[in-house]
Parts: C-alpha cells; sequence; structure tokens
C-alpha cells in the first residue's frame, strides 16, 4: 500500500511529498516528489546587477541563507580577481559559523518534533535562541541578514558586538551538553534511532550525500578544508562518524556545534584590523566555488559579462541529501513514524532544491543531476 | 449568548496551520521559533499542529507557485469554518522578489483566498507574527462564524 504524506503534514515543516510504499507496518520504499516551491531564481537573476542578485540568492533558501550569499559574493570575486581584506575574511567565517549553530540546532529540533520529544524540541529551540540573538546583534537581521556584499562585508564589528556574541556562546554551551547527552545517553531515544535509516558509505558516495548527512556515513568532504580564510587562519576537526543511521546523523549535527563555537572564538580573538570593503572593478569572465554551508556543499557557477550577470547557476546540498534519503535511508524502516523521522534526519531544506527542478510543457518535473549541470 | 460563549471558546484556543506556499522558509523558520521557549506560544493558547484540518488559523507564507495554485484552495476548503488566513512576509502579499520576469509565481494569495491580514517583513520577527496573531485572531474567527450563520 502507499501511503502519502504532504504536501502539508505535522511532521514536515516545508511541502513536499513523501510516498511510502508500505508492507503491513513496514516502509520497504520511499519516493519524493518535488515542485512544491519552486520559482525560478536562476531565471530571474539573469541579467540583473550583482547588487539584485545577492539579494535573490539570499532568498534561495531561508535557513541557511548566510553561505549562498558569501558564496556569490565569492565567486563574483574570483572573476574580478580581488582579494577580501582579512577583517572582512574573519567576520565573514564568524557569522557563518553563527549561521552553522543556529540550523544544526534547527535541524536537530525537527528531528525531536517528528520523534515527538517536546522536552529535547523545546530546549534545543532555546538554546537556538541565543545564536539568532547573536546573528541579530552583527548584523541587524535574524535571518536574510544581507551581511556580504562582493568585496568584503557591509559593516564592521566592535568590542560592542564581540561581547555579547562570547556571553550568548557560552549560554549556549552550558546547555549544549546536558541537552546532548539526553540525546546521546537517554535510553528510550536512542532506541528508536540507533540503526534506523542506514546508509553505507558506498550509498552516501552514490546518491552523492554531502554536509553531516554524509558525513555520519564516513565520507569524509568538508568543503570549509580548502577555504582560504580556513585553511589559512583557522583550526577545526571535521566530525565523521560511522554508523550511518539516524543515530549518528543527528549527532554528527550536534557535535559540529562546540567545533563552529570554538571557530568563532578563534575568529574573534584573532580579528585583524583593516578595511571591510575594497572597491571592486567588475570583469567579465566564469567562475565556479563551493563552499561549506550547514547542509554540505553549495556550489555557485556565474557567468558575467562585466556588469550584469549572464548566466547563474546554483547547486545546493539539500537536493542530494534528499534523494539519498528517499533511495538509501527509507528502506525497510519498521514504522510510518520512523521513516518520517529518518527524512527529518536527513534535514531536508526544500526550498533550497527547488531552484534546479525544470517543468516541461507536460508538466512533468525533471531534477538536474550533478554530472548535468558541471 | 450563544455567540459569547463560542467567542470565549475560541479566544483561548487558536489552532494553527502553516502554509508555505512557495517562498524561502525564511518565514516559516520565524514561524518556527515562535514556538521556543523564548516566545512560548502555547501560554497564549495558540497551538501550531501544521494539519489543515483542524486548523482556525492558516498562515501563509511564499509567493503562491505554479503547483499551489490549485492547492492552496484545497487546503482552505480544507479547514472548518470558521477560519482566517493570515498572510506572513512580503511573499503572499506581493510575490516579493520573485515576482518579476522570470520568476514562476502567483502571487498574491488573496486572488485565491481570504485573506483576513498581512504582516510585511521580508521576514518578520516573531514577535511581530505573534502580536498579528493575537491581535485579529480572535475577533476576525468571531467575524467569520457570524458571516457563516
Ligand atoms: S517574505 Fe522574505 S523571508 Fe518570507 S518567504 Fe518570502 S522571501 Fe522568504
Amino acid at each position: 500500500m502507499i501511503v502519502p504524506i504532504g504536501p502539508i503534514h505535522p511532521a514536515l515543516k516545508e511541502p513536499i511529498r513523501l510516498k511510502l510504499q508500505t508492507e503491513g507496518e513496514k516502509v520497504v520504499k520511499a519516493e519524493i516528489e518535488y515542485g512544491y516551491v519552486h520559482r525560478g531564481i536562476e531565471k530571474i537573476i539573469e541579467g540583473k546587477t550583482w547588487q539584485k542578485g545577492i539579494y535573490l540568492s539570499e532568498r534561495v533558501c531561508g535557513i541557511c541563507s548566510y553561505e549562498h550569499t558569501q558564496t556569490f559574493a565569492e565567486t563574483i570575486e574570483q572573476i574580478s580577481d580581488v582579494d577580501v581584506p582579512l577583517r572582512a575574511q574573519f567576520l565573514r567565517v564568524i557569522t557563518n559559523e553563527l549561521d552553522r549553530i543556529q540550523s544544526h540546532l534547527l535541524g536537530n529540533s525537527t528531528f525531536f518534533k517528528s520523534m515527538d520529544h517536546e522536552t529535547l524540541f523545546m530546549r534545543v529551540l532555546e538554546l537556538r535562541e541565543y545564536a539568532m540573538d547573536s546573528i541579530e546583534l552583527l548584523t541587524g537581521n535574524r535571518v536574510n541578514m544581507g551581511w556580504n556584499v562582493v568585496g568584503g562585508v557591509r559593516m564592521d564589528a566592535d568590542e560592542r558586538h564581540f561581547k555579547p556574541i562570547l556571553e550568548n556562546l557560552e549560554k549556549i554551551e552550558e546547555g549544549f551538553e546536558r541537552t546532548r547527552a539526553l540525546f546521546a545517553e537517554g535510553p528510550a531515544l536512542a532506541l528508536r534511532c540507533k540503526g534506523i535509516g542506514y546508509m553505507s558509505k558506498k550509498e552516501a558516495i552514490k546518491g552523492r550525500a554531502v554536509g553531516p548527512i554524509g558525513r555520519a556515513s564516513g565520507v569524509k568532504e568538508d568543503y570549509r578544508n580548502g577555504h582560504y580564510t580556513y585553511d589559512d587562519h583557522f583550526d577545526f576537526k571535521v566530525i565523521r562518524r560511522t554508523e550511518g543511521d539516524n543515530y549518528a546523523r543527528t549527532l554528527t549535527r550536534f557535535d559540529e556545534i562546540p567545533e563552529s563555537i570554538s571557530l568563532v572564538r578563534q575568529a574573534i580573538e584573532n580579528i585583524p584590523d583593516g578595511e571591510i570593503r575594497t572597491p571592486v572593478d567588475l570583469k567579465s569572465g566564469y567562475a565556479m566555488r563551493k563552499n561549506e554551508a550547514p547542509r554540505g556543499e553549495v556550489t555557485y557557477m556565474i557567468e558575467t559579462n562585466g556588469s550584469l550577470i549572464k548566466n547563474i547557476s546554483i547547486r545546493t546540498p539539500s537536493i542530494a541529501n534528499m534523494d539519498s534519503c528517499a533511495k538509501y535511508m527509507i528502506r525497510d524502516v519498521p514504522t510510518v513514524a520512523d521513516a518520517v523521522a529518518t527524512y527529518a534526519t536527513s534535514d531536508p531544506c526544500v526550498a533550497c532544491a527547488e531552484r534546479v527542478a525544470i517543468t516541461n510543457e507536460a508538466g512533468k518535473t525533471s531534477i538536474k543531476k550533478w554530472d548535468e549541470v558541471r | 449568548m450563544l455567540n459569547a460563549i463560542k467567542d470565549a471558546v475560541r479566544k483561548s484556543s487558536i489552532h494553527v496551520c502553516i502554509v508555505n506556499c512557495g517562498g524561502c522558509n525564511g518565514c516559516d523558520v520565524e514561524c518556527v521559533a515562535l514556538l521556543s521557549p523564548r516566545y512560548d506560544l502555547e501560554q497564549y493558547g495558540i497551538y501550531v499542529h501544521n494539519n489543515p484540518r483542524e486548523a482556525d488559523v492558516l498562515l501563509l507564507t511564499g509567493a503562491v507557485t505554479e503547483q499551489w495554485v490549485d492547492n492552496l484552495k484545497r487546503i482552505y476548503d480544507k479547514a472548518p469554518e470558521p477560519k482566517i488566513a493570515v498572510a506572513v512576509g512580503n511573499c503572499p502579499q506581493s510575490g516579493d522578489v520573485f515576482n518579476q520576469e522570470g520568476g514562476h509565481v502567483h502571487a498574491p494569495a488573496s486572488d485565491f483566498i481570504p485573506v483576513a491580514a498581512a504582516i510585511p517583513g521580508c521576514p518578520p520577527r516573531p514577535s511581530e507574527i505573534l502580536e498579528a496573531i493575537l491581535a485579529v485572531g480572535p475577533q476576525a474567527i468571531a467575524d467569520r462564524g457570524r458571516e457563516q450563520e
């Protein structure tokens, strides 16, 4: 029997349709139907200036909106051959990691909600608010920050910002240990998520799972390694696990949070003085950049003709993660509730995923594969 | 008399369903943030369960994409009377940045269903969303209830 879930459903925070094929209680197969939030962002950006483009790219996805603007800005900077001032690079790291903290906490809270564990759901959301406060303090906005510009960042920050941010980080750390232990060592939750939604390393690579979802299955890619700021000035550990189940995915996200906190601290401690923005002489050309968003690698390919953007192609992590979720994770899952929880651990971000969907005249939606957009 | 009782009951028990009809999900995460202990939606008698069949208030976010053109009305019809729709963010009101050449959106949402209130912002702060639901919710639901009778 096929059990359809969605597009609006208590356990989903964004519209998507899950079709679960069941045998008795067991879910044997899943299929995901996309297309509910396709807006055509890439098409809109074409022929616009970067000022408009970066504004739109921020609205590809609200949860990890920050990384989109950074990658967009870095791509244009690469085309125009400019070096961003070091102070701006450090400020970008601070916002990036704060964004990662809030996104991981949100991802985990969704999972706890789908497991109906209200206590953890509330605790995690409570911690998240401190990260949101820090972001608001620094950039002025909670969600769509508008923090990056081509050539640097929009505003400077000083002690007045850094001190409360450090205090907020302490508050997150205070509650974090206990919350993590509640999940990692609590018997009820662990029983329901250990061994459920298993995906092996081989399958993760085949399904091109990225980010914490891939790393929970043993894939080692983290695109912060290879980024010029992180490589030259920062120390961090890439969190990897090998179990590849719901438990591992949630814990990977949890364990990345202390790393991000330490990165923010390093940035605030060592931030150099200087400019925050350089004037940019726009050149024409083509460039591609990859960055690590909270959910995995974000790729921007931009072609410009001097001042206008001729062509843009964006690849976001969610599409690969959701696809590998449907293909490999939801396979012989004991109950429908567990299948929905498994879907939640893949930290789906539907708005991200749905800009490469192409709807042809027959109304059939097809999703571009990685090879095709490469 | 009957109306007074109905109003009192409805006032302290508002069920909310978030309907994302194609935005950037920035507004949705702000609605989720409302559930956090900081804002604690439930102390005001508002309960978010995302089930249109039990909803009094539909929180609309997003700019009405192709897929939602028919589905929005269907979801709205599923909700029991009296019900209201509140548009959150710029998207359902104007289509925000997506409503330009090349975009696939059909904003405003009020073309498809009646919208009782709108909260501008991209995205609005959680406190603003909360304020709006509390300010218009009970009265609008009551009015809608009278209309139906
Ligand atoms: S109003 Fe802004 S934040 Fe809200 S869904 Fe639309 S684009 Fe996103």
